[in-house]
C-alpha cells in the first residue's frame, strides 16, 4: 500500500532547480534511503516532504490523509537538530509531543518510553546542553517519533556521529523500520545498505536511479573475477584473452582482473585451463561490482561529462 | 491547548535564564528614581556644594501626577530598549539556531505559534510595567502627594497599549527577519521615528501613538480622558491586531530555511 506519493516535485533557487521534477512513492512499511553525494537535493527534498518549504511546483500526497495536516502524520529529524539547551530531554519531548496534540499524561509516557527505547533514559533530567552527540541525535529521533508518525524521515542521521554512535543508531534504525514506514538520506551508500529495502539514487536535484536494493544491485552488475599467482601474471594474459567467455582482462599491481559474460561458464573455462597448466593460481575470487562502484560510475560519469562540457 | 503548550514554555524559559527577574527589577528601579530625586532634589543639590550664599531658588514640588509622567517617561527611554532587547530573539533566534525547524514539523498553526511567543514576551512587559508604575505610585503617595489608585490605573493601561505596540512591531521584524540584531535596529528605528514625527508635527498628528505621555498628562491635568488619547489607543490596538495578521502571514510564506 502506497503511503505516500510524490509527483513532478520541483524546488528552484534563483532559476535553478535544486530538486528536479521528482517522481516516487513509498510503500507502507518499507525502508527507504534517499542516497546522494553532497548538494544533490536529499536535504531539499525532505524539507519540501516536511512541510518546512514549500515547492516550487509538483505535488505531494499522503494516501491516507489527504485532507489533514500532513505534519501530523510525519516525524522529521533535521541534519542538525537543535533544540532549546536550557530544558532537559525529558522536558523538551513532553513539549513537543503536546504540540502534536498528546495531553501531558501521554507525552510525559510517550517521552519516557522512547528515551528508553533509544538509550537516554538516565538523562532525562540532565540539560539537553549537556549532551553530547550521540545523545542529541538519539534526542532527536525520539522527538520524531514522539507523536508515533505513519512516516518516520531522518535527514543523514548518522553522518555526524562517531563510528560507535554511528553504529547504535544504525541498529536503532534497523528496530524502527520493523515498526514504522522509515524514509532517510545519506551519503554513505553503506548506510543504505545496511539498513534499507529501497533505494533512490539522487544526484544533481534528479534521482537516477530507483527501486529495491536487490533490483539496482542487479540491474547494474558486471560479474568479474580476479586472479592472483605466484609469478608474474603477464604470461598467463593471452591465453585468458583467447577465452570465449572473458571480455577483458585488466593487469592490476598483483593480479589480474577479468570481465566475464558468464560467470558460471567463466569459472568452469578458466579452472579447467588453471588446472592443465598447472598455473600457480594462489588467489581466484569471484566478484560482482558493488553498488559502490555504481553510486561512484554515476558520479564520476557526471562529473566527466560536466569536465567536458566546460 | 498548543497555545498553552507553548505560552508556559515560553514562561519557563523566560524564569530560567531569569528574564522573569531582571526586567521586572529594571521597570521598577526606573519608577523609584523619580519620586525619589524629585523629593530629594533639595538635599541632593545641598550636598553637591549648594547654593551660592544668598541665591534663593525656589524649586517647586511638581504636583504628584507629573512625577508619575516623569516615570512613564523613563520606561519610554530606557524601559523600551529593555522591551526590545528582551524580545529581539523571541523567534528570530529560534529560527536561526533552527529549534523552530522542530517546533514547526509538529503540526503547530503559525497563529498559534506567534500569538503565543507575543503573549508571553507580553506577560512579562505588563507585569513589569505594572510593579515599575506600582513603586513610582507608592513613593509618589508616601514622599510627595496623592494620586489615586484609579488614576494609577488609567496611565499604566493606556501606557500598557504602547509597550503593547512596541512588542508588536518587534515581533513582526521577528518574523520578517532571522538576525536578532535587526530585529532590534529596525524596532528602535520604528519606534524612535513614530516619536520624533508626532512630536514635531503634535499638532497635526494629535492621534499618534507616540503621543501617549503628553495626552495621559493632560488626563491627570484635566480629571477626564481626552479624546486625542481615545484616539491614538484605538489607532495603537489596530495597529497591533494588524502586525499580528501580518506576521503570521509573513511567517508562513518565510521558509525556515
Amino acid at each position: 500500500m502506497t503511503i505516500l506519493t510524490v509527483h513532478d516535485l520541483t524546488k528552484t533557487y534563483e532559476k535553478s532547480p535544486v530538486v528536479d521534477r521528482l517522481h516516487f512513492d513509498i510503500q507502507k512499511g518499507s525502508c527507504v534511503a534517499l542516497l546522494g553525494p553532497n548538494g544533490a537535493g536529499k536535504t531539499t527534498t525532505l524539507r519540501m516532504l516536511a512541510g518546512l518549504i514549500t515547492p516550487t511546483s509538483g505535488r505531494i500526497a499522503f494516501e491516507d490523509f489527504p485532507d489533514h495536516d500532513i505534519r501530523a502524520q510525519i516525524g522529521y529529524l533535521p541534519q542538525h537538530p537543535q533544540f532549546h539547551n536550557w530544558m532537559n530531554g525529558k522536558e523538551f519531548l513532553v513539549y513537543v509531543g503536546q504540540l502534536a496534540h498528546l495531553s501531558k499524561k501521554e507525552a510525559s509516557e510517550q517521552a519516557e518510553a522512547l528515551m528508553k527505547r533509544v538509550g537516554i533514559l538516565e538523562v532525562k533530567n540532565q540539560r539537553i546542553g549537556k549532551y553530547s552527540g550521540g545523545m542529541k541525535q538519539r534526542l532527536g529521533i525520539a522527538q520524531a517519533m514522539i507523536h508515533k508518525p505513519k512516516l518516520l524521515m531522518l535527514d543523514e542521521p548518522v553522518s555526524s556521529l562517531d563510528p560507535i554512535g554511528r553504529r547504535e543508531v544504525l541498529n536503532l534504525m534497523k528496530e524502527l523500520k520493523q515498526e514504522t514506514t522509515l524514509l532517510f538520506s545519506t551519503h554513505i551508500l553503506k548506510d543504505a545498505e545496511d539498513v534499507s529495502d529501497e533505494l533512490l539514487l539522487m544526484h544533481r536535484g534528479k534521482i537516477i536511479e530507483s527501486g529495491t536494493l536487490q533490483s539496482v544491485r542487479d540491474k547494474h552488475r558486471i560479474d568479474k573475477i580476479s586472479l592472483h599467482f605466484q609469478t608474474e601474471p603477464d604470461a598467463y594474459v593471452a591465453d585468458l584473452e583467447g577465452l570465449e567467455v572473458v571480455e577483458s582482462v585488466l593487469r592490476e599491481k598483483d593480479g589480474l582482473t577479468l570481465w566475464v559474460k558468464d560467470l558460471e561458464q567463466a569459472r568452469e573455462a578458466i579452472l579447467e585451463r588453471a588446472f592443465l597448466n598447472k598455473w600457480p593460481v594462489t588467489q581466484f575470487e569471484v566478484g560482482r561490482t558493488s553498488l559502490e562502484d555504481l553510486f561512484m560510475k554515476v558520479v564520476n560519469d557526471d562529473a566527466m561529462a560536466d569536465h567536458f562540457q566546460a | 491547548m498548543q497555545w498553552l503548550t507553548i505560552f508556559k514554555r515560553e514562561n519557563l524559559e523566560a524564569a530560567r535564564n531569569f528574564k522573569w527577574v531582571w526586567v521586572p527589577l529594571v521597570f521598577i528601579i526606573l519608577g523609584v528614581t523619580d519620586p525619589l530625586s524629585t523629593y530629594y532634589l533639595p538635599e541632593i543639590l545641598d550636598s553637591m556644594g549648594g547654593l551660592p550664599e544668598g541665591a534663593t531658588v525656589d524649586i517647586p514640588t511638581p504636583p504628584p501626577g507629573e512625577v508619575l509622567i516623569m516615570s512613564l517617561s523613563q520606561f519610554n527611554m530606557l524601559g523600551v530598549l529593555i522591551v526590545v532587547l528582551m524580545s529581539m530573539g523571541t523567534i528570530s533566534g529560534e529560527r536561526k539556531s533552527g529549534v523552530a525547524e522542530l517546533v514547526l514539523v509538529k503540526p503547530v498553526h503559525y497563529h498559534t505559534y506567534i500569538s503565543a511567543k507575543w503573549a508571553g514576551t507580553l506577560g512579562i512587559v505588563a507585569v513589569s510595567l505594572f510593579l515599575g508604575l506600582l513603586s513610582s505610585w507608592y513613593y509618589t503617595n508616601l514622599l510627595i502627594g496623592d494620586v489615586a489608585f484609579g488614576q494609577f490605573m488609567q496611565l499604566f493601561l493606556f501606557y500598557g497599549v504602547w509597550l503593547a505596540l512596541v512588542v508588536t512591531f518587534s515581533l513582526f521584524f521577528n518574523t520578517l527577519f532571522r538576525s536578532p540584531g535587526m530585529v532590534s535596529f529596525l524596532t528602535l528605528a520604528v519606534v524612535i521615528l513614530i516619536s520624533m514625527v508626532s512630536n514635531v508635527l503634535s499638532h497635526i498628528l494629535t492621534w499618534s501613538p507616540g503621543l501617549m505621555i503628553p495626552h495621559l498628562s493632560t488626563m491627570l491635568a484635566e480629571g477626564s480622558v481626552p479624546g486625542e488619547l481615545w484616539a491614538a489607543t484605538s489607532i495603537s490596538l489596530a495597529t497591533i491586531v494588524i502586525l499580528l495578521i501580518a506576521s503570521t502571514l509573513v511567517f508562513r510564506t518565510k521558509e525556515m530555511a
